[in-house]
């Protein structure tokens, strides 16, 4: 497993008027490093990313990302220098519905990062191809299923060509026989050697693709290590607990 | 059985009431459907004239409120504690002019304008405007017609911009994209879709009230109606105004029928779809107002 540290977390915290949500999350991602949260709902893990590429700015601690501070008095400067190199896909997909398939994953590679329109569709048509949608260019997101509208959220944050990959729950929303269509173009990510955060419920995916497991309730990190032992021989009763209830499904 | 005393009694009932008014009928229909003077060129000249003076006001401060309601949604929704003040200042514009009548607007604007000119605070050729060869009443019009409707139509902007998930400006926001990129490319273009209708129905509400300018002495289709009626005793050529209204009025309300029917026949489809509308996140996930999003 790779050491430097990419991504760093410092006593993270994030309230919503009086609800603590996040009570001091410390986390350290190496590059390359997939990580897989999991935890009950309103544990926090949602929040954790969206404090992450700052679209809830943290109430305290610090978050380092490649060596530049992100937090605190980085404003604005922080809030572009993370976009730039966070992306994120969404447990509702988010995709924009006036635009096509090609012009969602175009868009901001125009606005943002300057590419002139051919550059833009050229890059999105190779992505949307990788994700096994190389037909749907010009239809509109609501002709097309759930798991393909995915994918195509996946294609639009890639494009950007982001450092790390912020997953969440992304197969949620999902019909169960399109939930695997999504995780396959998200191995697939991570044999690449993308930097990944996914929170998930999908306990197969962070065994067999997550470099790390962390468990999450209440706000807190509750263990975290190897997949295997996290998932299969877990210490803490509250992991113990929420792995019975999973897998009794 | 039918008792005759009923029947006659509803007989006189009706002799009494509208049998009554139904001999009437020839004065009531000569005062306000008299053909002759309908149909009389030199009388229905003037009231079509007028009527395209309506449709002039109508189309180009119908375009302004258009804009101007756009500009003020913008306004009210900028992001971030330092732009609040801009907020502030919209809002109390649209609280103001949505709350006064227009026809209070049209003698500050007509008035105000008018005797600052003369008195020099302001250009004369702005004071007393005569751009493009209309009397200065008709742009008193048309700035004061924009200044109210804008306020109406910037609300109705907003319901536009709030229907949109807040999903959409998070992921926007999420691939880079500043808040003003967000909200034109992403934001404005789908509320714009969903508040037609309601926006069309402004529209057919400040057609109506152009006719409001007559009170500073504009000559629009009311008002040339009611020079024929001043002076023929007569009310049909009002009446001939009120059609011409209609004839304008009744295919745009069909217009936003047809709209709306064709808005909820798409929701229904794309339900049925399997695609899913973006809801709100969960509850650890809840946008806050005032965030950077």
């Amino acid at each position: 497993m790779p050491t430097e540290s990419f991504l760093r977390l410092e006593g993270v915290e994030k309230s919503f008027g009086s609800l603590r949500v996040l009570r001091g999350i410390d986390l350290d991602v190496s590059q390359g490093e997939v990580v897989c949260v999991l935890g009950p709902s309103g544990s926090g893990k949602s929040t954790l990313l969206r404090c992450i590429n700052l679209l809830e700015p943290p109430d305290g601690g610090r978050i380092v990302l490649e060596g530049q501070q992100i937090t605190g008095g980085a404003g604005r400067v922080g809030i572009d220098f993370v976009r730039r190199r966070v992306g994120i896909v969404f447990q509702q997909f988010n995709l924009f519905p006036h635009k096509s398939v090609v012009e969602n994953v175009s868009l901001a590679q125009e606005t943002v990062l300057g590419r002139n329109g051919a550059e833009a569709r050229k890059k999105a048509a190779a992505l949307l191809e990788r994700v096994g949608l190389a037909e749907k260019l010009d239809e509109y997101p609501e002709r097309l299923s759930g798991g393909q509208q995915q994918r195509v959220a996946i294609a639009r944050a890639l494009a950007m060509d982001p450092e790390v990959m912020l997953f969440d729950e992304v197969t949620s929303a999902l019909d169960p026989e399109l939930i695997k269509e999504v995780l396959d173009a998200m191995r697939e990510l991570a044999e690449e050697g993308m930097t990944m955060i996914v929170v998930t419920h999908e306990i197969g995916f962070a065994r067999d693709v997550g470099d790390r497991a962390v468990f999450m309730d209440e706000g807190v990190i509750v263990e975290e290590g190897p997949p295997k032992q996290v998932l299969d021989n877990p210490q803490q009763e509250r992991t113990k607990r929420f792995l019975g209830l999973v897998l009794d499904r | 059985m039918i008792d005759v005393a009923a029947v006659e009694l509803v007989a006189n009932l009706w002799d009494s009431t509208i049998g009554g008014l139904w001999d009437d009928t020839e004065a009531f229909r000569t005062q306000y459907f008299d053909l002759d003077l309908m149909t009389d060129g030199d009388r229905l000249d003037p009231v079509l004239k007028g009527f395209w003076e309506t449709l002039q006001l109508s189309a180009l401060a119908g375009f302004l409120s258009l804009v101007w309601g756009l500009v003020l949604a913008v306004l009210r929704q900028l992001p971030g504690k330092a732009l609040a003040p801009v907020r502030g200042l919209t809002i109390a514009y649209i609280d103001a002019f949505r709350g006064v009548p227009l026809i209070l607007v049209l003698l500050l604007v007509s008035g105000g304008m008018g005797a600052l000119a003369v008195e020099g605070a302001i250009p004369r050729e702005i004071g007393i405007p005569r751009w493009f060869g209309k009397p200065d009443p008709f742009w008193y019009g048309i700035i004061s017609l924009t200044i109210t409707y804008g306020a109406y139509m910037a609300e109705v902007y907003r319901a536009g911009i709030e229907a949109v998930p807040q999903g959409q400006m998070e992921a926007a926001r999420s691939l880079g994209m500043s808040h003003g990129q967000a909200m034109r490319e992403v934001i404005v273009p789908q509320a714009v879709r969903k508040v037609i209708p309601p926006l069309l129905n402004d529209f057919i509400a400040l057609m109506k009230d152009t006719s409001l300018v007559l009170v500073i002495g504009f000559t629009e289709v009311v008002q040339a109606g009611r020079d024929i009626q001043s002076e023929a005793f007569n009310s049909s050529m009002l009446v001939v105004a009120g059609i011409l209204y209609l004839l304008a009025t009744i295919p745009l309300a069909r217009l936003v029928d047809w709209l709306i029917a064709r808005q909820q026949q798409r929701y229904t489809r794309v339900g049925g779809g399997g695609a899913a509308e973006p809801a709100p996140a969960g509850a650890a996930g809840t946008g806050q107002a005032g965030g950077p999003v």
